[in-house]
């Protein structure tokens, strides 16, 4: 802790002060208390593209053009002018430093769309270790596809997903890898999961998760595919048997049933062994099984998988749910399941209701062990949640004791697992020890909100009711009297103080303000 | 008398101060702080001890353990019946009839 408020006192301070054991991070981003970005360029006159993300090492922001066909990609950088004369903090800024130029830099436009192809704009996966981007280009979606062998009715077509693969540092598109006829939810990265070096794509449509790896040289390569088959050579051993068993299996695909899937199989069997283990008497355990197992068994054949992500290189966590279930916002009328599944030695190790107290225990104590953060990345590691920081877990048991029925919160707290890899800003500005600020008009999730017409303030935590900084989103001169709707976005750099906020109106051009140090 | 490391700036000069030393005709500058010898080996660790970190996340762990409590059959219950704390004795009038190891 920090004796003294004062900048120059705290630098000080530190020559000689030992933070306490693992949490030199914690001290040191007590600076960040001082340093805020509390000056801010309106309006700035940038270029049309839509801008998407700091990447969290804070070198590259990602931005696509507003056809959704390329990628641009810019260096921060920090603007530099000298003042000649005494007093120069009262100096306002000279013109030439108020351009988005002197901010950023552009590197490269890169085309990654062609034709009737689009670029998902909501969608980017950045792998620090080799600075490389992941980006997903889509054809249109269609709902009413012709229903092939394999794909799930209900769920929409893609004609052509593609994953493009690019070396940030200068735009080269390293590989690609294309789904076709099938459905990868591309929302806010929520289909896909990044761990490390391993990828896995949640194929909506086929219910198949592939697991890709990235490597060194850049290459996407194929680890597994796990649906229908759970091992790599589960195919090959039955296409061998297959012509043994060829009278059996052409009786039962004219009988219009076949084989379940392997993860459905392997699912089945752990509800079966979790049941008969339930009951200890030998005499009852038939009737125990019939109750809770066979009763229910047509609802656990027709779960389909819907969101997956890496808990370690190892195991995944899938949520399963009913098919109409993904799209449906209240969670009472279609339950849904979480399993976690072992790759290596395909079994399932635990399955969980979505109303499991036991599992909202875990997702409580362990919730930064459920982002997976990799080793790799150091600033991650830090963002608030409510496991690792007092004021988060406080503002969650507060809804908690306000929620009425305690079944209903926990079936709402589990609608953020399976987690989506990479969806928090990293910026200490929205540490929660350091910073309050209203939740609701801005949070580390980077996600489009209403605007709100006051600024945002953050209020220093240490220091009670004393306002470090604010962010106005709107225009300088205020909004409006016809007040339409306005969206806005906040883009933090992970450690700078450095934010762009941008404001978009319908039919009215897209508003981007600067907020930084000066 | 002075530091222990002679010279060097310190947080507090007067630190170790106190150390005074058992038999008065020690040389002060051969002080040490008297140090620990074990007497017993009842702590020493097996010869064959490699210590290295858990490779799964307290997470996973979690997830195996309460899933292995679960798959663990239990005991039948004609079991519950045989007396399994023989050793225990029963407590007083105002003790509770909970057992636990």
């Amino acid at each position: 802790m920090f004796r003294s408020n004062n900048l120059a006192a705290r630098v000080f301070e530190r020559q000689i002060l030992t933070p306490r054991p693992g949490a030199s991070v914690n001290l040191v981003r007590h600076f960040y208390e001082n340093l805020v970005p509390s000056c801010t360029i309106y309006d700035i006159d940038c270029p049309d593209h839509s801008f998407r993300k700091f990447t969290d090492d804070g070198q590259y922001l990602v931005s696509f053009s507003r056809n959704h066909q390329d990628l641009i990609v810019y260096r921060p950088t920090w603007l530099s002018f000298s003042c000649k004369g005494e007093d120069c903090d009262s100096h306002s800024l000279p013109q030439k430093a108020k351009r988005f130029d002197s901010f950023f830099t552009q590197l490269y436009c890169v085309s990654l769309a062609s034709s009737n192809e689009f670029i998902c704009k909501d969608f980017f996966l950045y792998m620090e270790t080799h600075q490389f981007g992941l980006f997903a280009t889509s054809t249109p979606q269609s709902h009413d596809a012709p229903t092939t062998e394999g794909a799930i009715e209900g769920v929409p077509s893609i004609e052509k997903i593609t994953f493009y693969l690019v070396r940030l540092e200068d735009g080269v598109i390293l590989d690609e890898k294309a789904f076709c006829n099938d459905f990868v939810n591309l929302a806010q990265s929520m289909g896909v999961f990044l761990y490390e070096d391993l990828l896995c794509i949640m194929s909506l449509r086929y219910q198949t998760i592939h697991i890709l790896q990235i490597w060194d040289s850049g290459y996407l390569v194929d680890v597994r595919n796990i649906g229908i088959f759970c091992r790599e050579d589960d195919e090959l051993f039955i296409n061998s048997h297959a012509q043994v068993a060829n009278g059996v299996l052409q009786h039962q695909v004219t009988q219009g049933t076949s084989f379940l899937s392997g993860i459905k199989q392997r699912l089945l069997s752990f509800i079966f062994c979790k049941i008969w283990n339930e009951e200890a008497d030998p005499t009852l355990r038939v009737q125990h099984l019939k109750k809770k197992f066979y009763f229910h068994f047509q609802d656990y054949v027709d779960l389909i998988m819907w969101k997956v992500q890496f808990l370690d290189r190892h195991h995944l966590l899938i949520k399963f749910g009913s098919v109409d279930g993904g799209v449906a916002r209240s969670t009472d009328q279609h339950p849904a399941f979480f399993a976690v599944y072992n790759m290596e030695t395909t079994e399932i190790v635990a399955f969980y209701q979505n109303s499991s107290e036991e599992l909202y225990s875990l997702f409580e104590q362990f919730y930064d062990h459920f982002h997976a953060n990799s080793r790799n990345s150091l600033h991650t590691s830090f963002i608030s949640s409510h496991s690792n920081n007092m004021h988060a877990l406080d503002q969650l048991w507060c809804i908690k004791n306000k929620a009425n029925n305690i079944s209903q919160f926990v079936k709402k707290m589990m609608t953020s697992l399976p987690c989506t890899c990479q969806s928090q800003s990293p910026s200490p500005y929205f540490d929660l020890s350091l910073f309050r600020y209203d939740e609701k008009l801005i949070s580390a999730a980077v996600r489009h909100r209403h605007s709100s017409e006051h600024p945002i303030k953050f209020i220093s935590r240490r220091q009670p009711n004393m306002l470090k900084f604010k962010i106005k989103p709107g225009p300088e001169a205020g909004g409006s009297d016809g007040r339409p709707k306005r969206i806005s976005s906040f883009l933090f750099h992970p450690y700078l103080p450095f934010a762009l906020s941008i404001q978009q109106t319908y039919m009215q051009p897209t508003v981007v303000n600067i907020h930084f140090r000066r | 008398m002075g530091s222990l490391l002679g010279d060097w700036p310190s947080y507090d000069p007067h630190n170790f101060s106190q150390l005074r030393p058992a038999d008065p005709s020690a040389q002060p500058s051969k002080l040490t702080p008297v140090t620990y010898h074990p007497t017993h080996n009842r702590t020493l660790p097996p010869p064959d001890q490699v210590i290295s970190t858990e490779a799964r996340n307290i997470l996973v762990r979690q997830f195996y353990q309460k899933s292995e409590e679960k798959l663990r059959p239990k005991r039948a219950a004609s079991d519950h019946l045989t007396p399994d704390h023989g050793y225990k004795q029963p407590k007083g009038a105002f003790g509770d009839g909970s057992s636990s190891n």
